[in-house]
């Protein structure tokens, strides 16, 4: 079979599995509704496995793979087919998607067991992953917004699974919201291209490309800003980021996969996809770079101050996708994308343990009332510190060389990336902080009560709280429910963060300077056109960055460690000393206020002024009252009763009609 | 294959009135079995309808009343072939609804009710099918009439006051029209020549433009107030609310349509140089409907009228796609008006649902958390949702997105504003969504899933949506030979005039606005090396 087929079989098993688990989600006995979704994933996986062997069967330059079904939309110029276009990096990224995903299915067959909404939570799972590998084997522009949308929604319904939650239910629409706005993007950015172009498909629109746009040139670097709204959009960086934290709202492993592994870095694919066009606005490709920074830092700085286990999570989340956007846009595209990969195993292996943490906690998710789990809870105190260790950048874990490749090559482009890659490091200091912060004030300090009586072999009860507001809830659509158990006992739990804690330790060792560059490599068909395919910092570079990131890593890790374990009093006295940076970290550099004043409230003021003057006063008084007493006024003649009269004028006009044409048949014939 | 589309529009009236004349349960049947066989006949001319071609199929064409040039035209071609099958289909779910599935209890006079639905079907099916001015004047106006009776008389709430506001507004509009088509067809005739209603033939007798102008106008307030666009929509409220809901589906998914409709069938070529000149206007109208509608839409609670005002702003999309004055923007609003129908009818049955299970209350107020214990409700109302906010995969998308790239394409600031619309729509739906069934149990709210026959009346338009969506060339195809010679002679209008073609026998006045240095569309060849 040809690379294209096992493409299109790659979407089939998770479409398949949606659509096998809605329609029968009355009839599945116990966890099979998991085990159908975890199956039909591992069929994607599989496939993309199928492929890859394919691929790599013939040359390298001829490693690019386009097919499609049928026309979808062709009329008028407009021509687009469902088509799905395979080549390295769409692959790679669909053996990330399929794989993460794969243990996060597994993972969550425990994880939910006791949840009333088993069977919707893997019907809603496995669409996701079916629009997300959408998303990234779309052949062209339209399908490529057709997944991102898809993704979207699902990301909807997952954020809003616990439905129930009036906090989840809102982050649900906030999440949509933006997300339709980078749509929108998207769809200015399709049109803009269409209409310099001609066409909708990546392979027509960048064959055209270096001959229709000169460098910089007004259309393109607007083309490209508007593909950064979508990407932005999606990859929560400033200021479209407010979504992501919000989104926590949702069960634990959806974070993993949508929110840390796959979804969020869609924007990070979209870039390293739409190079051809990147590297002629380079204007436009600066601006994301300044963005992703800007992100990185933000995010990172926040990130020290979340006491919610899950937010700092995801602000840790939105910091890492800062760097691959810095990566990617610097044309750093094997990093970037290297970085992608790794991340994605770390950050899905951190929440996934996070979500072990919490169950345990009984849904309590502040760090406030976490300590000393680490005996209590001694796999997942492992996995989590392995997670951070390449979070941080520890020496030879999986991060320490991907994300010091993106800040090598940052540094090696000059002039303004020189200044962008200084603050790359300060906030890879905070990362180093910050995960380490969380490791040491859930797993070590003093004991608390749930860690106790789990070293005795009991479970904590909690009766169930949103951990968002506090209130007491009902769990007819919630977790835990009547059976809530010791999560990480649950083997499949472990069945699914003991492979990515093995990657998250030795993926790095797929790009080592000077000995191997296995993801560059097998990615350079997809970027054979950019000038930047051989650019590179020397071998020295490299490891003189490696030796500078990595002594980073264990500088903050010492700093985490002096200040939660060595001397746990000075961080209360810190934020004392220094209560209005504090404040205005906690409160995330008030970005939510900041939208709601210039966008939500005037909206809302928007469409109240409708209503209540436009409507009641224009509409509904000066027009319907002006046009009724006209017609009052005309028919005052032959005014009958109140309502009688537009009776009768009804019946004389379709009289007259009737007698008109009557009259005129009757002469005609 | 031989369809006589005479055959096709009396049909229902012929069933209603032997149901009528048979009595009793009869004319339940009667009614349906009418309409069922219009969808039969619309399936029929899906399949058989050739799609190569721009022209005019199954053409009726007799002498009616020569003395006055009118004549009892009928054809179909790939402008109305879409819209007479959406009506096939929706009339006989509202009929079906109406008779059996208790969608309105029809319990006094059901004699009357069927007969008056399905003239109103024949009308409506009339309107689309004329290709006589006279002919469409006589159906357009003749839908008022059972219209007017379905909700007055079987209506609800202020059903009276309602029906006071959508007769005069609508009477109103119909009679600037019946002026403006009586103009059209003395004004146009040659000295010495005989007058003609016929579309084509007024196609090629051009007004001057100043004529053309004051015409347009009249034809424009009645298309508008049916549509209706905002200002012009001042009867809507009350009327949606009054409605008895089979009545309401087929009011706004289909005859809104037949205004939209008026315009790319007889405004744009009949009066190109008056459209052009109005371009500007049609499309502020329609940016304002497009953004008034939809922030009165996220500031409503009533569910009929977060639809209805949702409506406003998806007519001022359709409005838009075709004073965009491109091909594109043509063809997205042909496909997006089929869609808006199938949608619209869809959540209205749905909303039908949701207030059985709240006690009989259409406000949002009143609903919530029905989700866990009806997950098929749910999921069709969220298909139909998403749809409805064109996102991405359903076929409203791509109808949009053809309207948008037209419009973007001629007037760009247009389409930019446009764009406002698309992610306040993503707010009214999906907030409408969440507070009827997530959250917390409303109080008065009984939880219960969608029962079969509501689900057999449901799951088909649903199934339609999808399918159209995964396929949506189906529709495209079917109507792009027509839209591409429609729009023609308006774009030809807006070549400059020195190097550019001029349309034949098309008196152009100097300075048309307009003219000299409009945006070339996608049409241009040179720069469209993908056209067909």
């Amino acid at each position: 079979m040809s690379p294209v087929t096992y493409g299109w079989l790659v979407l089939a098993f998770p479409l398949a599995g949606t659509i096998l688990i809605s329609l029968l989600y009355k009839r599945l006995p116990g966890r099979s509704a998991g085990w159908i979704g975890a199956g039909a994933i591992l069929g994607a996986f599989l496939s993309g496995l199928g492929a890859l062997s394919q691929m790599l069967a013939v040359a390298p330059e001829q490693r690019i793979f386009e097919g499609s079904l049928f026309a979808y939309a062709r009329t008028l110029g407009v021509d687009v087919d469902l088509g799905i276009l395979v080549d390295p990096l769409s692959l790679l990224m669909v053996l990330i998607v399929s794989g993460v995903s794969f243990l996060i299915h597994v993972y969550s067959i425990a994880y939910l067991t006791s949840d009333a909404g088993y069977s919707r939570f893997f019907a809603y799972l496995n669409f996701f992953v079916f629009s997300m590998l959408l998303l990234v084997l779309a052949g062209n522009f339209i399908l490529l917004i057709v997944g991102w949308a898809f993704v979207g929604a699902a990301s909807y319904l997952l954020i809003s699974f616990w439905y129930r939650r009036e906090t989840a239910t809102k982050a649900g629409i906030k999440a949509f919201v933006i997300n339709v706005i980078g749509d929108v993007g998207l769809v200015l950015a399709a049109f803009l291209l269409f209409s310099e172009t001609g066409a909708l498909s990546y392979a027509e629109v960048f064959a055209a490309a270096p001959e229709v746009f000169s460098p910089n040139e007004g259309v393109i670097v607007i083309a490209c800003l508007l593909i950064l709204v979508g990407a932005f959009a999606k990859s929560a960086q400033v200021p479209l980021h407010t979504w992501l934290p919000d989104a926590m709202e949702g069960p634990t492993p959806v974070s993993a996969l949508i929110h840390a592994a796959t979804m969020v870095t869609a924007g990070v694919y979209l870039i390293a996809r739409t190079h051809p066009l990147f590297e002629i606005a380079t204007d436009a490709a600066a601006v994301a770079a300044i963005i992703g920074t800007a992100t990185l830092f933000i995010a990172a700085t926040i990130a020290l101050v979340m006491t919610d286990l899950k937010r700092a999570i995801a602000y840790s989340t939105m910091s890492q996708i800062g760097y691959m956007v810095l990566g990617v846009s610097a044309f750093a595209y094997g990093a970037g994308m290297f970085h992608l990969m790794t991340h994605a195993f770390f950050k899905a292996l951190l929440f996934m343990s996070a979500g072990s943490i919490i169950s345990a906690m009984g849904g309590e998710q502040s760090l406030d009332r976490m300590g000393g789990l680490r005996k209590a809870m001694p796999f997942t105190f492992v996995v989590f510190t392995i997670g951070a260790l390449a979070l941080a950048g520890f020496p030879l874990t999986s991060g320490f060389f991907s994300k010091d490749a993106i800040i090598d090559f940052t540094l090696y482009r000059g002039g303004l990336y020189t200044v962008l890659a200084i603050f790359a490091y300060a906030a890879a200091l905070m990362t180093a902080i910050y995960s380490f912060r969380l490791v040491f004030r859930v797993f070590f300090g003093k004991k608390c009560p749930e860690a106790e009586e789990l070293e005795a072999g009991h479970l904590h009860h909690a009766d169930p709280v949103n951990p968002a507001t506090g209130e007491p809830e009902g769990t007819d659509v919630g977790f835990p429910g009547e059976e809530h158990h010791i999560a990480e006992r649950d083997w499949p739990m472990k069945i699914g963060m003991a492979p990515l804690a093995l990657l998250a330790l030795v993926a790095g060792a797929l790009q080592i300077p000077g000995v191997t560059e296995a993801v560059t490599h097998f990615l350079e068909p997809t970027f054979a056109g950019s000038e930047y395919l051989e650019a590179h910092p020397t071998v020295a570079e490299e490891w003189r960055g490696l030796a500078i990131g990595g002594t980073i890593a264990v500088i903050g890790i010492g700093i985490a460690f002096f200040l939660y374990i060595r001397r746990p009093q000075i961080t209360p006295a810190l934020q004392a000393r220094f209560g209005a940076l504090h404040s205005f970290l906690a409160h995330k550099w008030y970005f939510d206020e900041l939208i709601d004043a210039c966008v939500v409230r005037p909206t809302a003021a928007f469409g109240r002024f409708g209503r209540n003057v436009v409507e009641s006063q224009l509409v509904q008084g000066v027009l319907v009252g002006g046009a009724t007493s006209v017609v009052r006024v005309g028919t005052s003649t032959v005014r009958t009763l109140q309502s009688g009269y537009l009776r009768a004028y009804a019946a004389l006009l379709l009289i007259g009609m009737c007698g008109l044409a009557l009259y005129f048949l009757t002469v005609s014939s | 294959m031989t369809i006589h589309l005479s055959i096709v529009i009396f049909l229902p009236l012929a069933a209603a009135l032997i149901g009528v004349l048979l009595g009793g349960r009869a004319v339940r049947w009667a009614a349906v079995l009418g309409s069922l066989g219009v969808l039969g006949y619309a399936v029929a001319m899906l399949i058989d309808f050739d799609s190569s071609s721009g022209a005019l199929q199954y053409v009726t064409d007799d002498a009616w009343i020569p003395q006055l040039g009118i004549r009892w035209s009928l054809g179909l071609d790939g402008l109305n072939l879409l819209l007479v099958a959406l009506t096939a289909l929706l009339w006989f779910a509202a009929t079906v609804g109406a008779a059996f599935l208790g969608v309105t209890r029809i319990e006094e006079r059901p004699k009357l009710f069927f007969f008056q639905l399905a003239l109103a079907q024949s009308a409506v099916l009339g309107a689309f099918l004329a290709q006589d001015l006279a002919v469409f004047v006589f159906f357009f106006d003749l839908m008022l009439v059972p219209f007017y009776f379905l909700i007055g008389a079987w209506g609800r709430g202020e059903r009276v006051a309602a029906t006071t506001k959508l007769v005069i507004y609508t009477l109103v509009g119909s009679l600037l029209m019946l002026a403006g088509a009586i103009a059209l067809g003395v004004l146009s005739t040659p000295s010495g020549g005989q007058i003609s209603f016929s579309l084509a033939e007024l196609a090629q007798r051009p007004l001057p433009e100043g004529t053309q102008l004051w015409i347009f106008v009249l034809f424009a307030l009645a298309f508008l107030v049916k549509m209706p666009a905002f200002p012009l929509h001042g009867w809507m409220p009350d009327g949606y609310r009054a409605a008895p809901l089979a009545v309401l589906i087929v009011f706004s998914a289909v005859v809104s349509k037949v205004a939209a409709y008026g315009f790319l069938r007889i405004v744009l070529p009949t009066m190109p140089e008056a459209a052009l000149h109005f371009q500007d206007l049609m499309l502020i109208l329609a940016v304002l409907s497009i953004v008034y509608g939809s922030a009165l839409a996220f500031s409503s609670d009533d569910t009929r009228l977060v639809l209805g005002y949702s409506s406003v702003a998806q007519l001022g999309f359709i409005t838009l796609g075709i004073f965009s004055l491109t091909d594109l923007g043509a063809q997205g609003a042909l496909m997006q008006m089929v869609n808006h129908g199938l949608v619209v009818a869809a959540l209205f049955l749905i909303v039908g649902l949701l207030a059985a299970r709240a006690g009989g209350s259409e406000s949002l107020d009143d609903m919530g958390g029905i989700a866990s214990r009806a997950p098929v409700l749910a999921a069709l109302f969220l298909i139909a949702s998403l749809a409805s906010l064109a996102m991405p995969g359903s076929p409203n998308f791509v109808g949009e997105l053809l309207i948008l790239f037209g419009t973007l394409e001629s007037q760009i600031v247009f389409g930019v504003l446009a764009c406002s619309g698309v992610a306040m729509a993503a707010v009214y739906m999906i907030r409408m969504y969440q507070r009827a069934m997530h959250n917390g149990i409303g109080a008065g709210v009984e939880s219960r899933e969608i029962c079969r026959g509501e689900l057999a009346l449901l799951a088909p338009l649903v199934a339609v949506i999808i399918a159209l969506g995964i396929y949506p060339q189906f529709a495209l195809g079917r109507s792009e030979a027509t839209v591409l010679g429609k729009v023609a002679a308006v774009e030809q209008l807006r070549v400059p005039v020195s190097g550019g073609v001029i349309l034949p026998g098309a008196q152009i006045p100097e300075g048309v606005p307009g003219t000299p240095g409009a945006p070339l569309g996608p049409q241009d060849p040179a720069r469209e090396p993908t056209a067909p």
